[in-house]
């Protein structure tokens, strides 16, 4: 990926806390990272390091304190239409956040006509493309309350496709599901990475960070402690306390 | 890590599996089954359903409902509307030819009442005769071509004159009447009208004083051999009397429970006398100022009497004295010493014999004591002062004697029956009545649902403008006081500002009864906005009054061609008053008050609607109202869908609350009824039967949309 020379994302110095009523929690203490068009990211790092913070950050969900986040050459701080960066980045959530008053063709039809102003037929046309892609073209007119996890899931991902986004960050995108539908949410995100998508992945699915990720990226008390190509990280690793957490996952 | 998957595993195997359905809940009682097939229909359905309650309703309503009832209950009486009076134009048909000569530009109704102009007032007869007979309703005259009978309120002029003893009478009468009164007896052809009703009294025969006949009618004994003559009759009375527990006693009134359960309420102008008991009490002079103490003996006296004894047994039994006195100090004694003669005790006292004395007696006055005192006028008597037993003794009570002047309906032993009105009736026919004047309103009831109509449609009517007007209000303020993240406002300090001023108006009107805040619509804040006239700024004014000026240009070109009016827009008011009507005063009361309730529910809808949902949206690109549009509010509407509805039909029932400001809802109408009947039980039974009606049908509806609108799986 070293041939494309300006990263789509670039985080720099970033600091957030937050205030609770029990106190402040620094969530992230300078995370610095830059990750280039088409590359795979994989963030591991034990409950609470930041990882989930640092992908919220990227599309604004949280402001950041200090530090400066670019997505793909806008500045997130003071940016005039924050929405139209989000549009760029498609999020794909731990509880999927599927519409339930929707069916899943409407879930993927929404926001392409609101958001991209899509005519409703190209709308449709795109959502049943995504449904057929994502491997559930039978689900169209089926309520989300009516999907498996893995189902579920798997429109959530189509409903982020469907704005186009140039990049597709997944928070923990399987850690709600069976250990049974987790593969076939796991084979449409591999699918992604074969195309070529460039992909921000919270997770800790050992298999698809040996097939698909560039780099694996592991994070503590909100600071990266190592980053590495994952066959290293997972198997080599360097530091102690990355050494002490594989210890206990794997 | 084994512990985890183990975990995950017993999980799994305890859960369904993921695809299977999860089953429907059981339906269980009809009405619940009702509601799940009534749920099930196409909208078409339903929507039609509603129409034909309302088709039903108006069937109800209708006059051949109560053609039904009348020829069910075979009697005009039921009907609600003759409980009132009727009212009929009666006279001949006429058939109005005429010549119109009006101007152009008048209205329809204007042409058509300058054609009846002369028909309005029907004829004026003038006819003079000789007085038979008055009645308070009518008058009988014999003249030229024969007896006449005139209605008094037919009567325009009327003049009178003496000659021979006679009264001759000129009238100018019109011929059409009107009859009021209520109805008796219909039937196709005929209406008996009783236009003044019966008036009689009954009482005991002993207490007839004297009978003298003051004037007889003979009877046609050709006709009826047997009949009799009708004698007017002058009774004089004696008054009443009554025995029994005085409750109050005051210089007007004096009330008393009979001995038999009753009570009565008598003026004491028609009193003329009453015995209650009266108690005396006087003092030795010595006595007043003596300090009683130990081993001390206080000596009282009073009169061997039945009430005395009585009302020492009750003191005792009340446990105000105690024989002996008892004193912190010791002891000291009372001595009660009985007299049989009024005299000796009062000279006792005087003389320091006794300390103190009591006489008790029936009467208002104790006259001996009174003669006692003025034959010695040496005694030395302390404190002598009468006192009338207020309340709770015995009293007898007799009214003064009075007259009644009637026909003496029925006579036996003991009681005897005096008409003193007799009772009118007109006799109409059918085809004689020119108009029916209807007396509907105030009768509301349930066999005269007619009456009920305005009321009810009144209490619609608002209900369903204060609530839109609340869920405009609730969703507002509601959304204000949804606290979320900071996406929502760019400024921290609006933020604040909005959600302390909505959280204000949220608890001050939660705590405020919506009575309160209803009187304060109609009694507070309509007056000021009629008092003060809203200015509005001059560069409003002008810039308003250009934009309605180009707009009236083409109206005014328009009415200026002649060949229809159409008015125009005016000109901008400026002040602006606000002038609201009772109902406008209502409608804004009950929204003000059920806009907080609203935007609860509104807020309590959109908080449990998990953030993700949110974040899910916005991340797609979608702006905050965006989102609140397209994901947030319609979610939030299914949930907030039952409380809103339950919301309504509570509005529905505290909207009876209006009849505060004076307006006529059903809740008014019955209380109107019941005030005209004094049938209490009927009129709150028909109010509350109404208000089941409707909150029932409402809250079936909002069943089957909240059923609709549940999401599958």
């Amino acid at each position: 990926m070293s041939e494309k020379k300006e990263p789509i994302i670039q985080v720099r110095n970033v600091h957030k806390q937050f205030h609770t009523l029990h106190g402040t929690v620094h969530a992230l203490r300078g995370v610095s990272m830059d990750v280039m068009p088409g590359e795979v990211v994989l963030i591991v790092g034990p409950s609470g390091s930041g990882k989930s913070t640092l992908l919220r950050c990227i599309n604004r969900l949280e402001a950041v304190d200090s530090g400066e986040i670019i997505v793909d050459g806008i500045p997130l701080k003071g940016a005039r239409n924050i929405n139209k960066v989000r549009a760029e980045v498609g999020m794909v959530f731990q509880q999927f956040n599927l519409f339930p008053d929707r069916t899943a063709l409407d879930n993927i039809i929404l926001a392409q006509r609101v958001v991209r102003k899509r005519s409703k037929a190209e709308a449709e046309e795109k959502a049943r493309y995504l449904l057929a892609k994502v491997g559930i073209p039978e689900k169209a007119d089926v309520y989300p309350g009516q999907l498996s996890g893995g189902q579920q899931q798997r429109v959530a991902i189509a409903r982020a496709l469907a704005m186009d986004p140039k990049i597709m960050l997944f928070d923990e995108p399987t850690s709600a599901l069976d250990p049974e539908m987790i593969k076939e949410v796991l084979d449409v995100m591999l699918e992604l990475a074969r195309e070529g998508m460039t992909m921000v992945v919270v997770s800790h699915e050992m298999g698809f960070a040996k097939a698909a990720a560039d780099r694996a990226v592991f994070m503590d008390a909100g600071q990266i402690v190592e980053e590495a190509p994952p066959e290293i990280l997972f198997e080599n690793p360097s530091h102690e306390r990355t050494k002490l957490f594989l210890s206990k996952i794997l | 890590m084994p512990d985890e998957r183990t975990r995950t595993e017993q999980q799994n195997a305890s859960m369904l599996p993921p695809d299977a359905p999860i089953p429907e809940m059981e339906a269980r009682g009809p009405y619940e089954r009702f509601i799940n097939w009534a749920a099930d229909l196409p909208w078409w359905a339903i929507i039609l359903g509603v129409v034909a309650v309302i088709v039903l309703y108006s069937m109800l309503t209708s006059a051949a409902y109560r053609r039904v009832l009348r020829y069910l209950t075979d009697s005009p009486e039921t009907s609600t509307e003759n409980l009132y009076k009727a009212v009929l134009v009666v006279g001949e048909r006429v058939e109005i030819v005429g010549e119109y000569a009006g101007e152009t530009g008048d209205t329809v109704v204007t042409v058509i009442n300058q054609l009846l102009k002369n028909e309005a007032n029907p004829t004026l007869v003038s006819k003079a005769g000789f007085l038979v007979n008055e009645t308070p309703a009518r008058l009988t005259l014999q003249t030229d071509s024969g007896l006449i009978l005139l209605p008094k309120d037919n009567i325009v002029e009327e003049e009178r004159e003496e000659i021979d003893g006679k009264v001759l009478v000129r009238v100018t009468y019109t011929q059409s009447r009107t009859v009021i009164g209520t109805i008796t007896a219909i039937n196709d052809k005929t209406m008996r009208i009783r236009t003044v009703d019966e008036e009689k009294e009954t009482f005991p025969t002993s207490r007839v004083l004297s009978r003298e006949v003051v004037e007889t009618t003979p009877c046609d004994h050709e006709a009826e051999p047997d009949c009799q003559d009708t004698q007017i009759v002058t009774i004089q009375r004696r008054g009443e009397t009554f025995t029994g527990t005085l409750t109050t006693l005051s210089n007007t009134n004096l009330s008393i429970a009979l001995d038999d359960g009753g009570s009565r309420e008598l003026k004491m102008r028609d009193v003329e006398y009453f015995t209650v008991a009266a108690l005396t009490r006087a003092f030795s002079p010595d006595a007043v100022e003596r300090t009683v103490t130990d081993g001390d003996t206080v000596r009282i006296g009073y009169e061997e009497s039945d009430v005395a004894e009585d009302f020492l047994a009750s003191l005792s039994e009340k446990d105000r004295v105690r024989v002996p006195l008892v004193y912190s100090e010791g002891e000291a004694e009372v001595e009660l010493v009985r007299y049989d003669d009024v005299d000796a005790l009062l000279a006792d006292t005087a003389n320091g014999e006794l300390d103190g004395m009591l006489y008790i007696a029936p009467g208002p006055q104790h006259p001996q004591v009174d003669a006692w005192v003025e034959s010695h006028p040496d005694a030395n008597l302390a404190e002598l002062a009468t006192q009338v037993c207020q309340s709770g003794c015995r009293i007898t009570v007799k009214l003064v004697d009075d007259e009644i002047t009637g026909r003496v309906a029925a006579e036996d032993k003991d009681t005897i029956t005096v008409v003193t009105t007799e009772p009118e009736y007109a006799e109409v026919a059918q085809a004689d009545i020119l108009e029916r004047r209807k007396m509907e309103p105030g009768t509301c009831a349930l066999n005269n649902l007619r009456g009920c109509n305005a009321g009810i449609f009144l209490t619609l009517r608002v209900t369903f403008q204060a609530y839109g007007l609340a869920l405009i209000i609730g969703l507002i303020v509601g959304i204000m006081r949804v606290q979320t993240n900071p996406m929502t406002f760019r400024s921290k300090l609006m933020q604040t500002f909005f959600t302390s001023a909505s959280t204000l108006y949220v608890e001050v009107v939660r705590g405020i009864p919506l009575l309160v805040i209803l009187l304060y619509a109609g009694f507070v804040v309509s007056p000021y906005l009629r008092d003060h006239p809203i200015n509005m700024p001059d560069v409003l004014v002008v810039v308003m009054n250009a934009i309605l000026a180009v707009l009236n240009a083409p109206l005014k070109l328009w009415n200026s061609l002649g060949i229809a009016y159409i008015g125009d827009l005016g000109t901008f008011p400026d002040p602006i008053r606000v002038n609201l009507n009772d109902e406008q005063e209502a409608v804004l009361g009950l929204a003000f008050g059920y806009g907080a309730f609203v935007a609860e529910i509104f807020r309590a809808g959109i908080q449990s609607i998990s953030r993700g949902q949110m974040e899910a949206a916005r991340s797609l690109g979608m702006s905050y109202p965006q989102a609140m549009r397209y994901v947030v509010l319609p979610q939030a509407i299914r949930t907030v869908l039952p409380p809103l509805g339950n919301d309504f039909i509570a509005m529905l029932k505290d909207s009876a609350l209006i009849s505060v400001l004076a307006l006529p809802d059903l809740l008014q109408l019955g209380r109107l009824y019941i005030s005209r009947t004094f049938r209490a039980f009927e009129g709150y039974n028909s109010v509350a039967v109404l208000y089941l009606l409707m909150t029932l049908f409402l809250s079936m509806l909002v069943r089957i949309i909240e059923r609709r609108s549940r999401l599958p799986g």
